[in-house]
């Protein structure tokens, strides 16, 4: 494919913005098939890790798994430019166990724009996108600053924290999306005048520090597993020595393996604060730009700058910080837990109390980000907009926070600006299918006053959605939607089928007096002397068996609430549904849902304030009007009910 | 809200009546058939059939009438069951109970008439009648639970789902957070809370009998030998002409009921047939029932014909009666050969009346007001009590936090324990309203510094 910017020949969907969101966006709609343009304002920056260089943990990890399953790029990414590898939770059930990788921050780049660059039918183009073109309420493409106009049938929007950016360190501001880079100004005018909302959402990072000036004598380490958890089901991908898995160091035209996942693992350090740290800044908090009131975005609860951890929380004594590696060949390091938008002077002296660090050489300060986001609620389930055909929106862009929230909506995105113009269903996971289905559902229905990340215990099922099941759970999504090659999908639905005869079999089949399935239950695995065909199997496909008959009660409790509420799940609200003046509905109800245009009954009951009474009254209404409609295309069209009156 | 679960309602008007009638509808419709009724298949269609309803401890319910109707050929276009047991409120309430214990639900506002249309089994023009008869029922029963969370039940509820949000929160920071430097993990602590939360639940269900006898009204039986003048005080209490008033000894042969307010209680009388022997068969089963009404009692006011010596009384209901539960009112102290009855049952508070000329009525509900208090001041827990969709929750809540301390209590992971809590959750959100994710999350954040 050539670059074009010709209206009459356009692109079938173009990408704005190429962080994590925007690079599965992108690769999805691609390996559909879709002719597929990708902006980036600076491609030496795709896929930054614009805060800690590390991919997964909790719920995320679980994200990235999903990813993987779906075709994504981000699993094997993270996979092979990981340095340091660590399964969370490990003392814990599956089902909260995830996996964490420290990645060499450069590589995961460097890595992820060359998978770009191989990816047929993809273009790859360095401009900065000011402005949409639409024609009536659809969208046609897009406006740069270098004065281009490039076309496309649709359009992803994935600009992270970049529209109006505004970088605060202590009193000092700079626009500019992350340090060293622009801002946005044009597009957030032009979405406004497409009539799409935009309100302000604050996020911040820690400062970055030189290695050889870090005394690590005096510091904890904290060393990864010694044996990795992947992040990509290599099971179906043909194994680890797949082509896929190739690195960025290149000799000729030769690619090569720059390192095996979890050869030669780095370690992470940990160090705390102290009284003189609370001194300081208790002494200059009125510097601070959150706490003069310079921020008037509101920032994540869970990711609380160090002066907020201090105030709030007066009886703790220390605050754990965590140094993480950049990377391979770099010597900067990253300062987990000490967020902050304290002046530069005032970091600099904050630093050097803390055990390690007192010599430290800061390479880059911390600093707060205030930027415009698009309160998601005005998305379709799809992630396409509900007042502009053809725009599809990923990323912080809707109020999230994450690589991991970001990659997954971009892949999500991706697929379904190609379903749109194929006149096919949209891939919509459910809450109990995936933790991209209840990012996204919460996202579109109940919208987000932060930035919004994802917890397992966002999720009410689950115990349904342990990480080594991700595959196995979107195997019929991955098929249907044409997101993985058939080779791939092929080996997929082999592994599920063989989960299903393996738990039959071990129910059924007995060992002594009990069957295996009723020895797992009761007896640590290891001890259970198991079939030698079943040790056959592989990992994942044992694990899935494992943890099926192990909690299989809490499974199928999980499973009888999910078919409980499928009755009203599957109800689907007309897209013109009408809610004031239906009879017994109350007004602020009405109101609410005529804004928020929930797809589904199930959607709707999760709206805060509408309550079951209303539902019920909405079936009947619904009903009703799809009979109204039977009724009326009766008598139009006499053909349908076979020409007899 | 799920179209395949099953649920029933009282379709007759709560409190005292000759009967009553419930609607069971859904797929367990059969199930409850065999096991509670004693059906055998294939099952009688639309027909009336005299049945005995045994619950699921084995003991008897009551004997009543039960209609079935099957998909298909039912109002709903469900299994739907009619059940047309005594009208008396303990009885309805232990059947309720039971159904709820057999997997059943209670019907939402409205939702036989909704599952009827879902079913095409009513017409279109009717759709628009259907959603203001959901929205009114739902506001009715809105408004009750308004009303009650004004008080000290809302308080008691709060402080509990606050207590809960606590557990929860105090679990899922180990779940979500492990890399923070949290205090190392303890289940004393949750432990502990599960402990008075699963208490507090205890106590208040304990109140659900006096909200029945809040709201269903305090049963009281008048009790005395035959033409004492049970009927002539019972009109004298409600000031009108309700029980059939005859010379004839043995005229009132139902318990007949009304009520009326003595203080600030609703108080059921029940009529009942005199106490005596006799041959006619009739009164004798007239009589019967008058012992199993006693039983069920909460109240005596026994009669006696203050010209006449006090007769023998059955065993098995002079055995029900206090000094704290009965007053013995003796009629008749017009005549000129009254006498002085102290004698007879001395312990308890004698009131002499004439329920002819009306004289001494004062002094009984004076007497019986101070009684009634006297019994409800103790036993109550801060005014609260809970109504029976309030009880169904409250014990579903009860039921999962003992299921989650006790896999607290055997170490197993926390994940599991965590999906029992949430079950408790939502069985309190019925209570006080839905419940978000967020709630917890705020509880959580606030109580634990996260935050890398």
């Amino acid at each position: 494919m050539a670059l074009r910017a010709d209206p009459n020949n356009p692109y079938d969907v173009i990408v704005c913005g190429a962080g994590h969101a925007g690079c599965e966006a992108a690769l999805a709609a691609a390996r559909r098939g879709a002719a597929v343009l990708l902006l980036s304002g600076n491609i030496d920056t795709i896929a930054q890790m614009s805060c800690n260089p590390a991919i997964g943990g909790q719920a995320k990890g679980h994200m990235v798994r999903e990813i993987d399953a779906l075709g994504g790029a981000m699993a094997v990414n993270a996979d092979t430019t990981g340095i340091q590898f660590r399964l969370l939770n490990a003392s814990k059930g599956p089902a909260v166990q995830a996996p964490r990788v420290q990645c060499d921050k450069k590589a995961y780049q460097f890595r992820m724009k060359h998978t770009i660059e191989l990816q047929p039918n993809l273009d790859l183009f360095q401009a900065m996108v000011e402005g949409l073109i639409v024609k009536g309420d659809r969208v046609v493409g897009v406006e740069t600053q270098l004065g281009v106009s490039f076309y496309g049938r649709t359009v992803v929007v994935t600009t992270g924290t970049f529209l109006r950016a505004l970088m605060h360190v202590g009193s000092n501001k700079n626009e500019g999306g992350r340090m060293g880079d622009f801002s946005a100004r044009g597009l957030s005018a032009s979405f406004q005048r497409c009539g799409i909302a935009l309100e302000r959402l604050k996020t911040g990072t820690p400062a970055r520090i030189l290695g050889s000036s870090i005394d690590f004598g005096a510091l904890e380490e904290q060393p990864g597993d010694p044996r990795p958890t992947l992040f990509a089901f290599y099971d179906s991908r043909g194994g680890l020595n797949s082509e896929e898995l190739f690195h960025v160091e290149q000799s000729g035209q030769q690619r090569q393996l720059g390192w095996t996942p979890g050869e030669d693992p780095v370690s992470c350090w940990i160090t705390y604060t102290n009284e003189n740290t609370e001194a300081i800044i208790q002494e200059n908090l009125h510097r601070s730009a959150m706490y003069s009131g310079e921020i008037k975005g509101v920032g994540p609860r869970y990711c609380p700058s160090i002066e907020d951890k201090i105030v709030r929380f007066k009886d703790k004594a220390r605050h754990m910080l965590f140094l993480e590696p950049e990377g391979r060949n770099t010597d900067e390091w990253y300062i987990n837990g000490l967020s902050t938008s304290l002046p530069f002077d005032v970091q600099l002296m904050m630093l050097r109390t803390i055990a390690g660090l007192e010599q430290v050489h800061m390479m880059r300060p911390a600093y707060a980000v205030e930027y415009d986001f698009a309160p998601p609620t005005q998305l379709l389930p799809s992630l396409e907009s509900k007042r502009i055909e053809g725009l599809f929106f990923a990323g912080q862009i809707n109020g999230t926070s994450g690589y991991e929230e970001a990659g997954a909506q971009g892949l999500i995105a991706g697929c379904n600006a190609v379903a749109k113009l194929r006149g096919e269903e949209p891939l919509v996971l459910g809450r109990h299918e995936a933790y991209i289905g209840v990012l996204i559902d919460d996202l579109v229905t109940k919208g987000t006053s932060e930035p919004y990340r994802m917890f397992t215990s966002r999720a009410e099922y689950r115990l349904l959605l342990n990480h080594g099941s991700a595959e196995m759970r979107l195997t019929g999504h991955a098929r249907k939607h044409g997101l993985v090659d058939d080779l791939r999908l092929t080996h997929m639905e082999s592994q599920v089928q063989s989960v299903l005869n393996w738990v039959e079999r071990l129910e059924q089949e007995r060992l002594g007096e009990r069957t295996f399935a009723e020895w797992l239950r009761r007896e640590d695995r290891e001890t259970v002397e198991m079939p030698p065909a079943f040790l056959s199997e592989s990992v994942t496909v044992r694990d899935e068996v494992y943890y099926r008959i192990r909690y299989r009660g809490y499974l199928e409790r999980e499973q009888k609430q999910v078919e409980r509420l499928a009755s009203i799940e599957n109800i689907l609200v007309p897209a013109d549904f009408v809610y004031q003046g239906v009879p017994g509905l109350r007004n602020e109800c009405a109101a609410k849902l005529s804004s928020l245009r929930p797809r589904t009954l199930g959607q709707a009951a999760r709206v805060s304030g509408v309550n079951p009474a209303d539902i019920s009254v909405l079936m009947v209404a619904i009903e009703g009007r799809r009979r109204r409609a039977k009724a009326g295309r009766g008598l139009d069209s006499p053909d349908q009910t076979g020409g007899s009156e | 809200m799920s179209a395949n679960d099953s649920f029933f309602a009282l379709a007759s008007a709560p409190g005292e009546a000759a009967l009553a009638l419930l609607r069971v509808n859904g797929p367990l419709v059969p199930t409850i058939m065999r096991e509670a009724l004693g059906f055998e298949l294939p099952l009688p269609v639309r027909r009336a059939n005299y049945k005995h309803y045994t619950d699921t401890f084995g003991k008897l319910v009551d004997d009543l009438v039960v209609i079935y109707y099957p998909v298909g050929a039912s109002f709903t276009g469900d299994h739907l069951l009619e059940i047309t047991p005594h009208g008396n409120p303990l009885i309805v309430q232990r059947l309720m109970e039971d159904l709820q214990r057999r997997g059943l639900r209670q019907a939402e506002p409205g939702e036989f008439t909704r599952t009827a249309f879902l079913n095409g089994r009513l017409d279109l023009s009717q759709a628009e009648a259907i959603g203001d008869l959901i929205h009114a029922r739902s506001e009715r029963a809105l408004e009750a639970t308004r009303r009650q969370m004004q008080g000290a039940m809302g308080e008691h509820m709060s402080t509990l789902s606050g207590q809960l949000l606590q557990v929860i929160a105090s679990i899922e920071a180990y779940i979500d957070f492990p890399e923070e430097d949290l205090p190392t993990e303890d289940t004393g602590g949750p432990l502990a809370e599960l402990k008075l939360l699963i208490d507090g639940v205890h106590r208040l269900l304990a109140t659900r009998h006096y909200y029945s006898v809040l709201h269903d009204g305090l049963k009281t039986l008048i009790v005395g030998a035959p033409n004492v003048g049970k009927s002539s005080l019972i009109n004298a209490l409600t000031g009108h002409r309700r029980a059939i008033v005859s010379e004839v000894p043995g005229t009132t042969r139902d318990a007949v009921s009304d009520r009326i307010m003595v203080g600030g209680h609703w108080v059921d009388i029940l009529d009942t047939a005199g106490l005596r022997e006799s041959e006619d068969a009739i009164e004798c089963m007239g009589m019967a029932m008058t012992l199993e009404l006693a039983a069920e009692a909460d109240h005596f006011l026994l009669a006696l014909d203050a010209s006449l010596p006090p007769p023998p009384l059955p065993e098995a209901i002079v055995g029900r009666m206090t000094s704290a539960n009965t007053i013995v009112v003796v009629n008749k102290c017009d005549l000129p050969d009254a006498r002085s009855c102290d004698e007879f049952l001395p312990e308890f508070p004698h009131v002499r009346i004439s329920a002819l000329m009306g004289s001494g009525m004062d002094e009984l509900r004076q007497q019986w007001q101070v009684q009634l208090e006297k019994r409800f001041a103790l036993g109550l827990y801060d005014g609260i009590s809970v109504n029976a969709r309030h009880a169904a929750a409250l014990e579903r809540a009860r039921d999962a936090l003992a299921l989650a301390r006790n896999k607290l209590l055997a170490g197993e992971s926390g994940e599991l324990a965590a999906a029992d809590l949430r079950t408790a959750l939502d069985a309190f959100g019925e209570v006080v309203g839905k419940f978000d994710v967020e709630d917890m999350l705020d509880t959580l954040f606030q109580n634990f510094c996260i935050g890398k």
